[in-house]
């Protein structure tokens, strides 16, 4: 089950993000290919989400060259819809619109965005939660789920705009330990569809079935970067290593 | 049997009054308040001489519009009934007790305002009033039409206010000048609410805005009409006002009611930007992110994705701002307006038989007040509830 991995689709270069005095990003680069599944580590504070925001500008950067899908990430309204529709997002928290229906939720974007019919939008969210596994809920409020089905919605809904890139904020963090595996689930059956991920996770069970690369975050900084076999049996850094061996 | 249910009630008085030293001090004290307070207003209600209000009844409701055009005040009255006793056939699941204490806040008032030959027409309104209940409530509501009833209704109470305009002003009516009484006070608050709303809104949205421009001019307009009081803004409309305004489209001969209409809505904007301010806060920065996420423009994510939510936080304050507007309408009696209120103050002065009649007169008024009140407090609480579904 050998996956392809295509031509580059983002490009960081030298990227620097402030919160006041605090340098969030210090300077990260990076390249992520097409259909490649790329998960960040690091301790707490180290970056890590910050560097998955400023991808679909969540936050914008302060200095250096976002390029995702050949758009550059800057000022400009035009280029940020452009990157936004390319890119989903699934977050910690969830964040499902709590006062639409879970098929709202997913159709809201394909409808308002893109400019479908509402029939032709039911289809795709209807199909979507059949690929995530809880069509039976479309009709129920969020609040009626539980977390990993809220999760999946959510994936659903990210998926629902047919994103080239999947960004994953600790998709699994807030949820209860049995439920943390139908959400793993579902993202394991997108890597192997061929998605481009990037995941920040503490799951280094998934994160060792499915990365293609892991990049390592410390201090704003990525410290380390390399395949799982890499990282597992002979990381080079100090800090990687005792990150390693507080997680594992 | 019986013995058990004294005993019971007996405890249950002991447990919930005279628990201690404290509660049993309290208890006694209220019970001769309590006592005071209604062997004085039973008094006042066997001696109590209604006459005043009969007499003036045209007066309370309708301020001085004209005999001659009192048969305009019917058919408001009517849509009004319409409206409001379809939508509760078709939205609400109202409770006996709450259809009972509905028809008689109808009835008790018109005990006191209907004579014999207007009985014909009060017959009309408890008629159309029931039947519209249970034409939505039994016939459309179980039918496949209940979402077009519905839209029928929304549009209804849209195009109730220029209805009650044109119905005042149809076939050469009044002038506006004369329009009064509760109908007045009921006029001035819908128009408020109805203009005020939106606009608060708007500037609510702009306060919250990150452009510095639209954020000062929102914050200054909210914080300068907030920070006089009504009665100067209404003064300002009449006296200063036409010293300024260019006189063009007739700008400065707009009647006096349309200018506190107009103060009004700024007025009541102003404060419910600041209740709705309120609202937009409390919702989660996640939410944002995820508008932003999946792509939304700035006005999508404001309509489809905060503005339902900060609103509904907020019924509460806002029914209360309305309900605050509602009796602020009585401020209008600084403009030679005759208000309710205001009839109800001048009208025992007026007959030398009516002398010392005022309490009568004014817990008329009040009590035509208090009715709209809690009945729209009452609505807000039952929105709120059927809102709840989706609420984390």
């Amino acid at each position: 089950m050998k996956k392809k991995i295509g031509k580059e689709i983002i490009s960081v270069n030298n990227v620097v993000k402030k919160f006041g005095d605090f340098e969030a990003l210090k300077g990260v680069s990076a390249k992520i290919f097409e259909k490649e599944v790329v998960v960040v580590l690091g301790p707490s504070g180290s970056g890590k989400s910050t560097f998955i925001r400023t991808i679909n500008r969540l936050e914008p950067h302060d200095s250096g060259k976002i390029i995702v899908d050949g758009v550059e990430i800057n000022d400009d309204v035009k280029n940020l819809q452009s990157v936004r529709s390319n890119v989903g997002m699934v977050f910690q928290q969830f964040n499902l619109f709590p006062h639409l229906s879970v098929l709202r939720n997913i159709t809201l974007a394909p409808q308002k965005v893109k400019g479908l019919t509402r029939s032709e939008s039911n289809e795709i969210a209807m199909s979507l939660l059949e690929r995530v596994g809880i069509p039976e809920q479309s009709d129920k409020f969020p609040s009626q789920l539980s977390g990993g089905q809220q999760q999946r919605v959510a994936i659903a809904r990210a998926l629902a705009m047919q994103p080239k890139i999947m960004l994953f904020d600790e998709p699994t963090s807030a949820l209860d330990p049995e439920m943390i595996k139908e959400v793993l689930e579902v993202m394991t059956e997108l890597a192997e569809s061929g998605m481009t991920m990037i995941v920040v996770t503490h799951e280094m069970g998934f994160a060792k079935n499915v990365a293609d690369r892991f990049l390592f975050f410390d201090e704003g900084l990525i410290v380390e970067e390399g395949t799982p076999k890499h990282f597992f049996e002979n990381p080079k850094e100090d800090r990687t290593k005792l990150f390693l061996s507080q997680i594992l | 049997m019986r013995n058990i249910f004294i005993n019971k009630t007996l405890k249950w008085i002991s447990i919930n009054f005279f628990s201690s030293r404290l509660n049993t001090l309290l208890s006694l004290l209220s019970l001769l308040f309590i006592y005071y307070i209604s062997v004085e207003f039973i008094n006042f209600l066997l001696s109590a001489d209604w006459e005043v209000v009969k007499v003036n009844r045209r007066l309370l409701l309708l301020g001085r519009l004209p005999l001659e055009d009192t048969w305009r005040a019917w058919p408001i009255f009517w849509i009004i009934c319409f409206a409001l006793f379809s939508s509760i056939g078709a939205w609400g699941s109202p409770k006996k007790i709450e259809l009972t204490l509905m028809f008689l806040a109808i009835i008790l008032p018109s005990l006191i305002f209907l004579t014999l030959p207007n009985l014909h027409l009060f017959i009309i309104t408890l008629v159309i009033s029931i039947l519209s209940y249970f034409l939505f409530k039994k016939l459309l509501r179980p039918s496949g039409y209940l979402k077009i009833s519905r839209q029928f209704l929304i549009i209804l109470w849209i195009l109730i206010i220029p209805m009650i305009f044109l119905m005042l002003i149809i076939g050469g009516g009044p002038k506006p000048n004369l329009w009064g009484g509760f109908l007045l006070n009921v006029l001035l608050a819908s128009v408020a609410v109805v203009a005020g709303f939106p606009l608060g809104i708007l500037l609510a949205v702009g306060r919250a805005s990150k452009l510095p421009a639209v954020k000062f001019t929102c914050t200054i307009y909210i914080e300068t009409i907030r920070g006089a009081p009504l009665v100067g803004w209404l003064l300002l409309a009449w006296f200063v006002l036409p010293k300024f305004l260019p006189n063009i489209f007739g700008l400065n001969d707009i009647t006096v009611v349309i200018r506190a209409m107009i103060v009004l809505s700024f007025f009541a904007s102003a404060y419910i930007a600041e209740v709705i301010r309120g609202g937009l806060q409390s919702i989660p920065k996640g939410q944002l992110e995820a508008a932003d996420a999946i792509n939304l423009r700035y006005v999508q994510k404001m309509l489809v994705i905060v503005l339902p939510q900060a609103i509904r936080v907020v019924i509460p304050a806002i029914v209360s701002t309305f309900i605050g507007m509602f009796k602020d309408t009585s401020l209008v009696f600084i403009l030679a307006l005759t208000d309710l209120l205001q009839v109800g103050r001048l009208i025992p002065e007026q007959d030398p038989s009516f002398f010392g009649k005022q309490i009568e007169a004014l817990l008329v008024v009040a009590f035509l007040f208090w009715i709209v009140s809690v009945f729209l407090s009452n609505v807000s609480s039952k929105i709120e509830k059927n809102l709840g579904i989706g609420t984390r």
